[in-house]
């Protein structure tokens, strides 16, 4: 129940972020998170900033917040990348079998192979830096656990007797796939979402810290970047409240998914 | 046994050809034009058409008959003049989109002398008279033609009469057309040749060389103690089923896998090294220096692994050999440590065989931080340098490497489990 009041209160961050975001882009002007004021640098949390300031004197209360956002969209646009691609190949892999699968899983263990992290590092160093690379690097590496698992479903379903009774009415093998037994798989498909949402944010906060995500927007890896020479002289308060945001995040996800895996499918525990 | 192994070698291969085709598409179709970054900015074009070439990036891409060279770049004057802005008897005139050559002129527009050894191809329309690479041109109306050459003179030459110029493109002839960049990559990896890195001035596979003992020496023990340590704290999970210390092992993994890595290395390194001075902060000298990164590594990967394994433990508890074992009247603990540790070897070691690769590549993170100069260190200072040959490389040997150590689980399994074979 916590943890589900906590993605509540994040995602409302997030959704409050991303609105202070576009007004700001459409109405051009500097929005309070990017306010540099150096009369005010290096405060330490006050009535007025509550969380403290940086380097530059900018707000880091108001900064975590649209972190928070930055951090939400790699989570949502990287399963938007990844979700479908696995989905569609691990649906059409185990509904044909045969050589379908067999070129599915040739491409699936390809991308299994390839050195994760480094591998995702790469394509964002090819695609070039900026959230693009990220949404790229994280989503085209990641559909290959969910593409695996729906696979394994469908070739189950496929031997029921509603596929049966499908095939026997005449129906198209998309419907089938796709109107029949997608929607009897599609919990595996939200569990898969709410336990990559957590890892998916992590690689954006490394990505970021190494200075290949995301360049002028206020990401956590970056102020964990920033901050992390601060800390050796005694500011602590930009580095704390990062960290104690990344994990309350990544905590609830995990625990959200958790709850989620145990209440929809017990089968799939390990 | 043998007829299985050679069957699973068999499915081996085309994995490892995707995995080539794979870095080859990242690193040289999408990445192509990156490589050359690593010159730095202010290089000249036979520099740049030197580095094509001991990269094989002046041949075609995967088939063709015509390649590009950086002597010349593709030009439409109908865009802009170019490099043709050099010339005073070249006029340029944006209207029309054309360069005039005026009478008596002699113009090289290449950036350098070609190789003599090669064709080429000039491919032009043109107005007027003159010569190109020795070859007449004449036509009163725009006229598109080709023009092929041997190396050497390629330049304009007018006489009495201008001439103008509206489009122009040079292609060197392949005369091979499976001479491409792919089978160039391939048969580089063949000869064992992983390259040359243009940022650290040297060949990739002795980079590689010597990262690895710097990147074992810190991987190993993390490995081999976290192994050690999370397949105990399982066990005791296990033991302890449902009682207070199981559920507090539970509750602290899923915390420990909540932490970001990141903070497990900052917080380290702070506390630990700055503050109370008990390990040192940087550096690779000595023993020492390596105490800490490794104590992060465990702590960051506990989590997970005491999860795995205790979900693996769990699972072997309900089978029917331990009711039986307990039956019998065999002790708690000989049944979990004799028995079921016994039979949850599998999934143990396939999850240790699997993290082979990862040995080797190493830790990008602590590597960094701590200053070990291991390939971690190396990856990441060749992604921030783009320097692609030593990223490559690095992606591609561990990607080999998994798709080995995926072949021995499976033959682990088979000579534990004579069932597997059969499937």
């Amino acid at each position: 129940m916590v943890c589900l009041g906590l993605v509540v209160i994040f995602t409302l961050l997030a959704i409050y972020g991303e609105i202070v975001y576009q007004v700001h882009d459409f109405r051009d002007i500097t929005p309070a998170y990017q306010k540099t004021d150096l009369d005010m640098q290096f405060q330490p949390p006050s009535s007025k900033h509550w969380m403290g300031t940086d380097g530059l004197g900018r707000d880091v209360m108001s900064r975590l917040i649209q972190g928070v956002s930055i951090a939400y969209k790699v989570g949502i646009i990287t399963s938007l990348i990844a979700i479908p691609i696995g989905v569609f190949f691990g649906c059409i892999a185990g509904y044909f079998g045969g050589k379908v699968d067999d070129v599915v899983v040739w491409l699936y263990s390809t991308f299994a192979s390839m050195p994760g992290l480094l591998f995702i590092l790469a394509i964002a160093m090819v695609v070039g830096k900026g959230l693009l690379g990220i949404y790229l690097g994280i989503g085209l590496t990641t559909w290959v656990g969910i593409c695996r698992l729906i696979r394994g479903e469908v070739m189950k379903h496929k031997e029921q007797t509603y596929v049966q009774a499908a095939k026997a009415l005449g129906l198209s093998s998309g419907r089938i796939m796709f109107k029949h037994i997608l929607p009897n798989i599609s919990h595996i498909i939200i569990v898969t979402f709410s336990l990559r949402f957590p890892a998916a944010v992590g690689t954006e906060v490394f990505l970021s810290f190494l200075g290949i995500g995301v360049q002028d927007q206020p990401s956590w890896g970056l102020m964990i970047n920033n901050a992390r020479m601060r800390l050796w002289q005694g500011m602590w308060w930009e580095m704390t409240f990062v960290t104690i945001a990344l994990f309350l995040l990544v905590l609830a996800f995990n625990l959200l998914g958790d709850a989620l895996r145990d209440a929809l499918d017990p089968r799939l525990n390990d | 046994m043998i007829k299985y192994i050679l069957k699973r070698i068999l499915q081996m291969i085309p994995t490892v050809l995707g995995v080539i085709l794979l870095t080859f598409i990242l690193f040289n179709v999408v990445g192509g034009d990156l490589a050359a970054i690593a010159l730095g900015k202010k290089v000249s074009l036979q520099t740049l058409e030197n580095f094509d070439e001991q990269r094989g990036l002046n041949k075609p891409l995967f088939f063709g008959t015509r390649a590009k060279s950086r002597a010349y770049e593709d030009l439409d004057l109908s865009a802009g003049a170019g490099r043709w802005r050099n010339w005073s008897n070249a006029v340029y005139s944006a209207e029309a989109g054309t360069v005039t050559l005026q009478p008596n002129a002699s113009i090289n527009p290449l950036a350098f002398e070609l190789g003599a050894e090669d064709e080429f191809i000039w491919t032009l329309s043109f107005r007027g008279e003159g010569t190109l690479a020795g070859e007449p041109l004449s036509s009163t109306d725009w006229k598109s033609t080709k023009v092929r050459f041997n190396g050497g003179d390629a330049g304009f030459q007018t006489l009495e009469n201008t001439l103008e110029i509206q489009k122009l493109k040079l292609r060197r002839v392949n005369r091979n057309p499976f001479d491409s960049q792919l089978t160039f990559y391939i048969r580089q990896l063949l000869r064992g040749d992983m390259g040359y890195s243009e940022g650290f001035k040297q060949p990739v596979a002795k980079l590689l060389r010597d990262g690895v003992l710097p990147s074992l020496s810190l991987t190993i023990p993390i490995f081999i103690i976290g192994l050690v340590v999370s397949i105990s704290l399982s066990l005791v999970c296990a033991y302890f089923r449902d009682a207070f210390i199981d559920r507090f092992l539970v509750i602290f993994s899923v915390a420990l896998m909540s932490i970001n890595y990141l903070v497990f290395i900052v917080a380290g390194q702070y506390f630990l090294a700055y503050k109370n001075g008990w390990f040192p902060v940087w550096g690779y000298e000595s023993v020492k220096y390596l105490f800490l990164p490794v104590l992060i590594g465990v702590i960051s990967g506990l989590g997970s692994n005491i999860r795995f394994y205790r979900t693996i433990m769990l699972d072997e508890m309900y089978k029917d050999y331990v009711r039986t074992a307990f039956a019998k009247g065999v002790s708690k603990p000989r049944v979990l440590f004799v028995h079921v540790l016994k039979n949850a070897m599998i999934p143990i070691i396939t999850n240790v065989v699997i993290a082979i690769p990862f040995l080797y590549t190493g830790s990008l993170l602590l590597e960094s931080f701590f200053g070990i100069p291991g390939l971690g260190y190396l990856s990441i200072n060749a992604i921030l340098s783009a320097d692609i040959d030593v990223v490559r490389a690095i992606v591609l040997i561990g990607a080999l490497l998994f798709v080995v150590s995926n072949l021995l689980t499976d033959i682990c399994y088979a000579a534990a489990d004579p069932r597997v074979k059969l499937k």
